[in-house]
């Protein structure tokens, strides 16, 4: 963490919006850029603001990236500073971080497993069903039923 | 002038009450009738603020604050809309505009459900009109007219952004008719497959605009805002993709009740639920409660009158719905693999899809009234949306064949090698020759999948050649729009995993190499436009045989007090270079120009997707005026 905060303010001394050289790491920074909130504007990643506070969080994450640290190293660099708010991928852990993050998958699954099983005592109940092709049933059979009325 | 709008409003509102007691009353006649008189009036008030601001009428508050004597023609023309008042004075005319065209257009056996169609849309009118006149007025004028107006934000001042509200509009309040026809069906208590017949064309009249609107409003992001990027998960293109997954939704499963009679409580409600999330929306957006970049007019009051419309139309329906749906049950038995299954699998993933967009944006409210302040943005959308879309995208070359009541799902196995055989080409080709990421691979196969899967449906409908040209409007409509979908995959992922993002810091004259590109910059000029002035910098950009001169601006608005970027976009296909100028910087002691410049692959697909989504919307809506003219034959 301390080299981490040497380094970016050696770089940040230096020029501003430097890329890495290594284009893995700058892959990997421009990521997390898209990841992490700017605390100064309306709603937008660091990666997008044109703000100051915005660019020096972007050298910040460059200089964790050219360091060696982790991912979730920098996020918690950032989230210690500036709190779970700046984290555009918000946390899985916790009561709200579980269902948040679960209850879509959650719902997929119990809204299938509901339609298999109502299915089944239907499938059960009804034999005989007949197939009718799509595209016969798609125009002249409605279409003189209706007709018919 | 803007007295006779007020008045004009004012009238419409007496029309549109009148409008709800005839149609409800159940007089078809007269509730047409009504219904014309109504747009004709909201029509009027709409065009003497039109005049107001074409012609600069200071005296008029709104336009005083969203107008200026220096702007071009077009945009005081589209600053009517570019406002809240505004906007929702044009959210009452196309309300009003679809009871009229229902009026003219609605040619069914059933006139009393016409007229209680055209009662409950006279019912949302009168609610929107009355939202208009007491909360939100475009109608005050001012007793010390200024001599210059405030200007419109600058950001709007674009032609796709001009275009943009009214499209999108079309969209949401042409749900409110989709809205009007289920709840008229609710009272009569008869939700059947001719209620779907008459219900499905308007709800593709709403679905075509919001497409090609929510479109728009993506094209302008990307080409106006500088970054890049053309969907950012923002709370405001939330609250716009919501009603479009749930009108797709609509789209599936009324065809169910249309084809097989079955699945009519369902339907209906997604006919009541895509017109909530419509309102859901002009809240969101317009309430405060969310922050977004591009969210304008927030009011908080205005907010709590919007959500008690809300509860009370909303409300009001899913009571109605309640009472009802024991009714609506039935149709003929079908086995989950059959045709009703597929699509009943559809309606699941987009339903959970949207649930999926409303937590995501409701989240960090929730979370703050539990003292918790968090954020949800892209990655979480990534994540969850869309691996769940793409179960469905998975799965639709392989049902789309299936037959109604019950399928031959042996045929799956092969469908499952073929799929399989495309995923393992990208993976040997894309992944192991060209390096492109293991997911990105996968995803591109899935475009190809779905592109593949529309021209198998078409020949195997077709069965020959000489037949293509015979199938119904409505077949290659669905099947145009389910290729757009895999255009759209197309781009989507290969401008996400594939895109480059550099930032260039130049001096003049200075030459640089980025991304196989050469970049020079030539010259930055000042430049004054009608009511703004700019940077303008000259970019000579080569690469092998190319060579191009880019020209991004970065413009200030002196009546806004508000800088935009003028970004440059050098097309090659589907692929774009787009460079952003950015600020005059100081580095290592010279003064340099800053540029952000991406390379975005494919995103020309993302926009050719959508458009294919839309023109297929619009075909299928063809076969239906043929068939009407046959029955009028018969007649």
């Amino acid at each position: 963490m301390m080299q981490a905060c040497l380094l970016s303010l050696v770089l940040s001394l230096l020029q501003v919006g430097t890329m890495l050289e290594d284009p893995a790491a700058e892959a990997r920074a421009q990521d997390l850029m898209r990841e992490i909130r700017c605390v100064a504007c309306e709603n937008e990643p660091i990666s997008q603001s044109g703000s100051d506070i915005a660019a020096d969080m972007r050298d910040r994450v460059r200089a964790m990236v050219a360091a060696g640290e982790s991912d979730d190293d920098i996020r918690d660099w950032f989230v210690t500073r500036y709190g779970d708010f700046v984290l555009f991928r918000p946390r899985a852990d916790g009561v709200s971080g579980g269902l948040l993050w679960g209850l879509p998958f959650f719902l997929l699954a119990v809204g299938a497993a509901w339609l298999v099983v109502r299915r089944r005592e239907q499938d059960d109940a009804g034999s005989g069903i007949e197939a009718v092709p799509a595209e016969g049933a798609e125009f002249d059979a409605s279409g003189a039923e209706e007709n018919a009325r | 002038m803007i007295e006779a709008g007020h008045f004009f409003a004012c009238l419409a509102l007496m029309l549109s009450l009148w409008l709800a007691f005839a149609g409800l009353g159940g007089d078809r006649r007269l509730a047409g009738r009504v219904a014309c008189g109504l747009f004709l009036a909201l029509a009027l008030s709409f065009l003497t603020l039109i005049v107001a601001f074409m012609r600069s009428d200071f005296s008029v508050a709104l336009v005083a604050s969203n107008s200026h004597t220096m702007k071009p023609l077009l945009y005081k023309f589209a600053g009517t809309w570019g406002n809240h008042e505004g906007s929702m004075a044009l959210w009452c005319l196309v309300m009003g505009g679809f009871a009229a065209a229902g009026a003219l257009l609605m040619r069914s056996e059933r006139p009393v459900f016409e007229a209680r169609t055209l009662g409950v849309q006279g019912l949302l009118t009168s609610g929107a009109l009355a939202y208009l006149l007491f909360a939100s007025s475009p109608f005050t004028r001012l007793e010390a007219p200024p001599l210059q107006g405030a200007d419109l934000n600058p950001l709007l001042q674009d032609p796709a952004l001009a275009a943009h509200p009214p499209m999108l509009y079309l969209g949401y309040v042409g749900y409110s008719f989709v809205f009007a026809m289920a709840a008229a069906g609710l009272l009569e208590g008869r939700v059947d497959r001719v209620w779907a017949r008459i219900a499905r064309p308007w709800a593709m009249a709403a679905f075509v605009p919001l497409t090609l609107g929510i479109g728009l409003g993506s094209y302008w992001a990307y080409y106006e805002l500088g970054w890049g990027g053309w969907w950012f998960w923002d709370p405001v293109e939330n609250a716009s993709l919501m009603p479009w997954l749930v009108g797709a939704a609509f789209l599936h499963s009324v065809v169910v009740t249309e084809k097989r009679d079955s699945l009519r409580a369902w339907t209906v409600l997604l006919a009541v639920m895509a017109f909530c999330f419509s309102i859901l929306g002009a809240f969101l957006v317009r309430s405060g409660l969310l922050t977004s970049v591009h969210a304008f007019a927030v009011d908080p009051t205005r907010g709590a009158l919007l959500l008690t419309g809300l509860l009370v139309y909303g409300g009001g329906a899913l009571g109605l719905f309640a009472l009802r749906a024991p009714r609506l049950k039935g149709g003929p038995a079908h086995l989950l693999v059959s045709r009703e299954g597929a699509i009943i699998g559809n309606n699941l993933v987009l339903s959970v899809a949207t649930l999926t967009v409303l937590l995501g944006t409701l989240f960090p409210l929730l979370a703050e009234a539990f003292g918790q302040v968090m954020s949800v943005g892209e990655p979480y959308f990534s994540l969850t949306f869309t691996p769940i879309m793409a179960l469905a995208l998975v799965a639709l070359p392989v049902v789309q064949a299936w037959s109604w009541g019950k399928a031959d799902w042996r045929s799956v196995w092969r469908w499952a090698l073929g799929f399989a055989a495309i995923v393992a080409v990208f993976w040997l080709f894309g992944v192991a020759a060209f390096d492109i990421p293991l997911l990105a691979g996968t995803g591109f196969a899935l475009g190809v999948w779905l592109v593949f899967g529309a021209a198998w449906e078409i020949w195997r409908r077709a069965g020959s050649l000489r037949r293509l040209g015979r199938l119904p409007a409505r077949v290659w409509g669905m099947t145009l729009a389910h290729a757009g979908l895999g255009v759209f995959t197309l781009g989507a992922v290969g401008e996400t995993a594939l895109r480059f993002h550099g930032t260039l810091a130049l001096q003049q004259g200075q030459e640089v190499e980025l991304a196989g590109w050469t970049f020079r910059l030539d010259d930055v000029d000042s430049i004054e436009g009608p009511n703004w002035y700019a940077d303008r910098a000259y970019l000579t950009v080569m690469r092998g045989e190319r060579a191009a001169v880019l020209e991004p601006e970065k413009r200030i608005y002196p009546a806004a007090r508000m800088p935009t970027t003028e970004t440059a976009i050098y097309t090659m296909g589907a692929t774009d270079l787009y460079v952003a100028l950015g600020d005059r910087r100081t580095v290592e002691g010279t003064p340099r120009w800053t540029f952000e410049v991406f390379i975005n692959p494919m995103i020309g697909l993302v926009y050719w997707g959508v458009c294919l989504i839309g023109l297929g919307g619009l075909l299928s809506l063809l076969p239906r005026a043929r068939r009407r003219r046959t029955a009028g034959d018969a007649a």
